[in-house]
């Protein structure tokens, strides 16, 4: 003989247990009393329906953390590519002593090639540096204690740098001092900074230091700097300085000059395109002119009869 | 030192250089907040003077900013700057304040209308008039119309702030872009407003430019109403906090 016990809840689900666990809703209004534990009477088994809600379990999800990897692992990487890198000269026909990171990025664009949009997406070759994240070793031994001994500042290479710098500082300083002793010193003005160099960025020190900073610290960093070069120094410490400067391009480097043309008459000329939005523009520029402008076989004054289309035209260099 | 911390060329290496992220910047590169280019962008040189300079003439300063600017990405020049001799910044200002629905070439044509007409009254009261006063009277009608916003331009102006659930007209001191905005608007909302319906733009606003050359006319009285204003609200002073 089976009890079955119904009841109607408006938003309640059914669930049919035997002898199963009670699962306790979160609605307030959705729950209603859950049933006795099923009486097992000798012989028989009592059904008993308890009105639950549905109740969503957690899943094992894996915590994500960060992949560590170990020096081993990357060592192995770096083997891995190399050999690579000489098979994969060997498939192209080419050297594979003199195979470059240019050379590897050509030969798998035309291996694998890919469509997407995304050019960080597409199939690249790269040495394990690039490609793995730079990480700290273990910062302290097996009995726990760090081996630097800054590291309870929280930003050791950081601390150390600037503790490097201003030692360079205090040195430079100390020769100053002992060559005003002998009479010796020289007030030389140092030049200005020359212009094809900057420091570095925050991002380039973090990715340097393989820690983060703050805004405040870097700037801090940078003065020191600062400081230190605006001081007569020795090549030891050009070079500390110059471990943390960029060469900067000059921006008309990047733009590509073609040589001139000649046409049948002998008169050099040049071409050069332009485009915005769907426009396209073609110019050519003819050496002893006459000043004449002429756009589609039109004169300019014709094509452009508002004067403010005309603007550009007297930017050009009168050459 | 210009390739200082302050002035470094921003940009993370695997980014595009110019477009513009959230990441804040340093002091001293401004950021303006709706524009496409980066803070490292610099605006453009336009003026032919500063290319045509011998290399002899320049400064020790002046030789730096130029080497400077050779490693500098700079913005490109927009459509209605020109190097031409003819181009004033307070007219082309003006016409955009007067352009409505985009349409430049009727503000523009606006523009050159009103000027040929304070020019042909100036030349009329100058052939009318005898030789001593011909001297103090003014042909050019650039001169003219920069004068004449000049004199319209108030010292004081007034704010509506909020206190204790009314609006009150405190006087408050306005910046010079402010003061010049405040001109040319009021020159061109009277224009606009008071004026016989048949009659155009350009003769309306020649006739105020020309009484604002002289110190007299509505908008003239506008800027003195604004002073008074200010002045009978004085007590009211302490109500700013900036």
């Amino acid at each position: 003989m089976a009890a079955l016990r119904v009841s109607c809840g408006a938003a309640a689900s059914y669930r049919l247990f035997l002898g199963g666990r009670v699962s306790f809703a979160r609605g307030q209004g959705l729950w209603k009393a859950a049933a006795a534990k099923p009486q097992r009477s000798p012989g028989c088994q009592i059904l008993r329906l308890r009105h639950t809600t549905v109740v969503t379990t957690r899943k094992n999800v894996a915590v994500l953390r960060r992949e560590t990897y170990t020096v081993d692992f990357i060592k192995k990487q770096i083997e891995e590519f190399n050999i690579g890198k000489r098979h994969l000269a060997n498939m192209m026909g080419e050297d594979p002593e003199t195979f470059t990171q240019e050379d590897i990025d050509r030969a798998i664009a035309y291996l694998f090639p890919s469509g997407l949009f995304e050019k960080r997406a597409r199939p690249i070759m790269k040495h394990p540096e690039e490609i793995f994240p730079k990480q700290r070793a273990i910062q302290w031994g097996e009995d726990g204690r760090p081996f630097h001994f800054l590291f309870y500042t929280g930003k050791q290479s950081y601390y150390s740098l600037m503790h490097e710098a201003y030692g360079k500082l205090l040195d430079v300083e100390n020769r100053q001092d002992q060559l005003r002793a002998k009479g010796l010193f020289s007030e030389k003005t140092k030049a200005k900074d020359p212009i094809g160099s900057r420091w570095l960025i925050k991002e380039e020190l973090e990715e340097m230091l393989v820690e983060k900073l703050s805004d405040q610290d870097y700037a801090q960093f940078i003065r020191l700097l600062e400081r230190l070069s605006a001081l007569p120094c020795d090549a030891a410490e050009e070079e500390f300085v110059g471990r943390f400067r960029r060469s900067v391009t000059i921006q008309s480097k990047k733009q590509l000059i073609e040589p001139l043309q000649y046409d049948e008459k002998g008169v050099a000329f040049s071409t050069g395109q332009g485009n915005r939005k769907t426009a396209k523009a073609k110019v050519a520029v003819y050496d002893h002119g006459s000043g004449r402008i002429e756009v589609n076989g039109v004169d300019y004054l014709l094509y452009f009869p508002v004067t403010q289309d005309r603007f550009f035209f007297s930017l050009l260099p009168k050459l | 030192m210009a390739a200082s911390a302050v002035t470094a060329v921003r940009g993370w290496s695997g980014l595009l250089l110019g477009v513009r992220s959230v990441v804040l910047r340093l002091p001293g590169l401004t950021q303006v907040r709706w524009s496409r280019y980066g803070p490292e962008y610099q605006d453009p040189q336009i003026d032919k003077g500063y290319y045509r300079k011998p290399l002899a003439a320049l400064t020790e300063e002046e030789k730096y900013e130029r080497e400077l600017r050779k490693t500098q990405v700079i913005k490109a020049a927009p459509a209605t700057r020109t190097s031409s001799v003819f181009e004033d910044p307070v007219i082309s200002k003006f016409t955009n304040m007067m352009m409505k629905g985009g349409n430049k070439i009727l503000a523009r044509s606006l523009m050159t209308q009103t000027l040929e007409a304070v020019k042909r009254k100036q030349f009329e009261k100058y052939h009318a008039a005898s030789p001593e006063e011909q001297a103090t009277i003014e042909r050019n009608p650039y001169t003219i119309f920069h004068q004449a916003l000049k004199n319209c331009e108030p010292v004081i102006g007034l704010v509506s702030i909020l206190k204790g659930g009314h609006f009150y007209q405190v006087p408050v001191p306005l910046a010079d872009r402010r003061r010049r905005f405040l001109a040319m608007k009021w020159m061109i909302t009277e224009c606009r407003e008071k004026k016989h319906r048949r009659m155009l733009m350009p003769e309306k606003l020649s006739q105020e430019l020309l009484e604002a050359f002289h110190n007299r006319g509505p908008v003239i009285k506008r800027k003195h109403d604004t002073h008074k204003m200010a002045e009978a609200n004085r007590a009211l002073a302490h109500y700013r906090w900036w």
